[in-house]
């Protein structure tokens, strides 16, 4: 029983790897740039809910995501309108990458003159404490609407990708941004309302992360990994491996943990080594 | 070698062999530090700038050049100075082993999958009593070495690494496998169509690098006689390096040494000369990445080459002078 509750708890600690991804997953799967700064805007988020809670102590942290995401979106918005599609122009994969490693630079170094090195949660309250049990299995209530938010995030963008106006356009733009413009597409403005998003997506999950755990400016580093090793394994690009991939390795941490308390995280990695060595592609990933 | 490139070896010999007379061991460990990264930056550069393999994981090597270094000195009674190419080997033999694997991945992946290689190294050592686990270990064959020189010595060692790096780039790159490389670099399809063996070339570079950043982490340790996980695998080395890599001028010899001067100019100018104290130079040094990135995306050097035609390292070859005439004599 006790390693069934682990492996539950892996899964729902899996959903928010998954949204740690998600951002990092779209930016990349439409215009291919690899956002080193994804990190801090976790950290960023997670500090900005802090703050707003803070400012309003009655209400529950919780519903301080929705203004949290939208100012995300706008600041996504800007960031691509002002310096990342310039970078993007250059048609060398390597100078956004660059660019966005400076500008997570910044961020973090910034952030450590603001708040400072202390580690810092945002409270939830009862909530975050709160437990159902089911089927014998002690579940913390936190954790299962984590998951059920992720989940949502996720089939939310499906839904906007495969099923909508504005979806179209951004899977044409992915292929062909030259073309696109024969439509009169602008794909430098597609491309902003992309990054909004991705940023909005990366600001619930930074929300989540400051309800879960204790947080600094630092912290950005070790979530870009995860959201790396998420979107990775479960193939650049493709929204369902990444949730896949992120409970393979929420699971493979947790149960980590248990074997040997102070090295959850090395199980994870070892689990996307040899997962990235047998299927070089990732889990959703078609062979080469 | 051209006069003025021998002009400058021997002023730099000179200037080498003069500082201790002149600095006192503040400043030569400063030397020691500025050299050191930049043999490391060459390194990183050789890899990404040249092969196109952007590595967020080299930071396993300086760590583990740096442990070996220690405990074998320890264990052994080996004389530090004599260990650090061992470090530097054991480093090659190290990347030799692991690039079948890495090297299945491309791109992004082999760049987030060398870093978890790295995470994986540093989670190891830091379980691991012998190694003094999360709390590092002392150079406790400090006691081999001549405590009146062993900084002067060190500066020295570094000088040399430095010298090594962007002497054996440079010689690399008017070879026959560094011209190999630079194809890969310009156009990998290209490249592999004129019968450039492509894995082969990343191989060399990588192994090569490995060495180098294995030399000099294990150099750098040394002079500060003591090393922990958290220090040796610290993803800031990585950071540090592709500031200067990117600030400089990717795939430039030249740029990696301007990148260097940029970066310790800025460190030691926020925090030792202004007084501003923390973190403020690195949100500069950031602003000046996207700066660079948005002005000149190939780098102050790249700027400077293709602005002005200078050219520091040649390393353009002449081609074979066209059968035109007397071709069908």
């Amino acid at each position: 029983m006790d390693w069934i509750e682990t492996i539950v708890n892996g899964l729902l600690l899996g959903g928010l790897y998954g949204l740690f991804g998600l951002g990092l997953a779209l930016v990349f799967g439409v215009m291919r740039v690899v956002n080193l700064a994804h990190g801090e805007f976790i950290v960023l988020a997670a500090y900005a809910g802090t703050m707003l809670a803070a400012m309003a102590p009655g209400v529950p942290p919780l519903l301080w995501v929705l203004p949290v995401a939208v100012a995300a979106f706008g600041v996504g918005y800007a960031l691509q309108a002002l310096l990342v599609n310039r970078a993007v122009r250059t048609g060398d994969p390597l100078t956004p990458l660059l660019l966005t490693f400076g500008l997570a630079v910044v961020l973090r170094n910034l952030m450590v003159e603001t708040f400072g090195t202390d580690p810092r949660a945002l409270d939830g309250g009862q909530f975050t404490r709160a437990g159902i049990d089911l089927f014998g299995l002690r579940i913390g209530l936190f954790p299962l609407t984590a998951l059920a938010i992720a989940a949502v995030m996720f089939f939310a963008l499906q839904w906007l990708l495969t099923r909508t106006e504005w979806g179209r356009i951004v899977r044409a733009t992915s292929d062909n941004f030259r073309i696109v413009r024969l439509m009169g597409v602008e794909p430098n403005r597609v491309y902003n309302t992309v990054m909004g998003l991705a940023l909005a997506f990366t600001a619930v999950a930074g929300m989540l992360l400051a309800l879960r755990t204790s947080f600094t400016p630092y912290s950005g580093v070790e979530r870009l990994l995860i959201a790396f090793e998420v979107v990775i394994l479960g193939g650049l690009g493709s929204f369902w491996g990444a949730f896949a991939g992120g409970m393979a390795l929420g699971v493979a941490q947790l149960l980590g943990q248990k074997i040997d308390s102070n090295a959850g995280s090395l199980y994870a990695h070892l689990l996307f080594f040899v997962v990235l060595i047998l299927r070089p592609t990732g889990l959703a990933g078609r062979g080469r | 070698m051209k006069p003025l490139g021998i002009a400058a070896l021997l002023g730099y010999a000179l200037l080498v062999a003069a500082a201790p007379t002149q600095l006192d061991a503040g400043w030569l460990r400063l030397g020691s530090e500025i050299l050191l990264m930049l043999a490391m930056a060459q390194m990183w550069n050789l890899l990404a700038g040249y092969t196109g393999l952007v590595s967020f994981g080299h930071q396993a090597f300086i760590g583990v050049g740096a442990y070996l270094l220690f405990y074998v000195s320890d264990r052994f009674e080996i004389h530090p100075f004599l260990l650090a190419p061992a470090a530097g080997a054991a480093c090659a033999v190290l990347a030799a082993l692991i690039a079948p694997l890495l090297f299945r991945l491309r791109d992004a992946y082999f760049s987030v999958g060398i870093w978890v290689f790295a995470e994986i190294v540093y989670v190891l050592v830091s379980k691991t009593r012998e190694l003094g686990a999360t709390s590092g270990v002392a150079l406790k064959s400090v006691r081999l070495v001549d405590t009146e020189t062993f900084v002067r010595d060190t500066f020295w060692i570094s000088t040399l690494i430095a010298l090594l790096a962007v002497g054996g780039v440079h010689a690399l790159m008017r070879s026959r496998l560094g011209l190999g490389q630079m194809a890969v670099r310009d156009n990998e399809l290209a490249a592999t169509s004129i019968g450039i063996d492509v894995w082969r070339n990343r191989f060399a570079a990588f192994v090569i690098s490995a060495f180098g950043c294995g030399l000099a982490g294990a150099t750098h340790f040394m002079g500060t006689m003591y090393v922990s996980p958290e220090a040796g695998f610290d993803v800031n080395w990585v950071v540090a390096m592709m500031f200067i890599v990117i600030i400089g001028g990717i795939g430039t010899i030249e740029g990696p040494i301007l990148g260097t001067a940029l970066y310790f100019a800025l460190r030691e100018g926020f925090t030792a000369w202004a007084g501003v104290s923390g973190s403020w130079y690195l949100v500069a040094m950031g602003l000046v990445a996207i700066v660079v990135m948005l002005v000149a995306p190939r780098g102050l050097w790249g700027w400077v080459h293709e602005n002005r035609g200078w050219q520091g390292f040649p390393v353009r070859r002449v081609p074979p002078a066209p059968a035109t005439e007397g071709a069908d004599a």
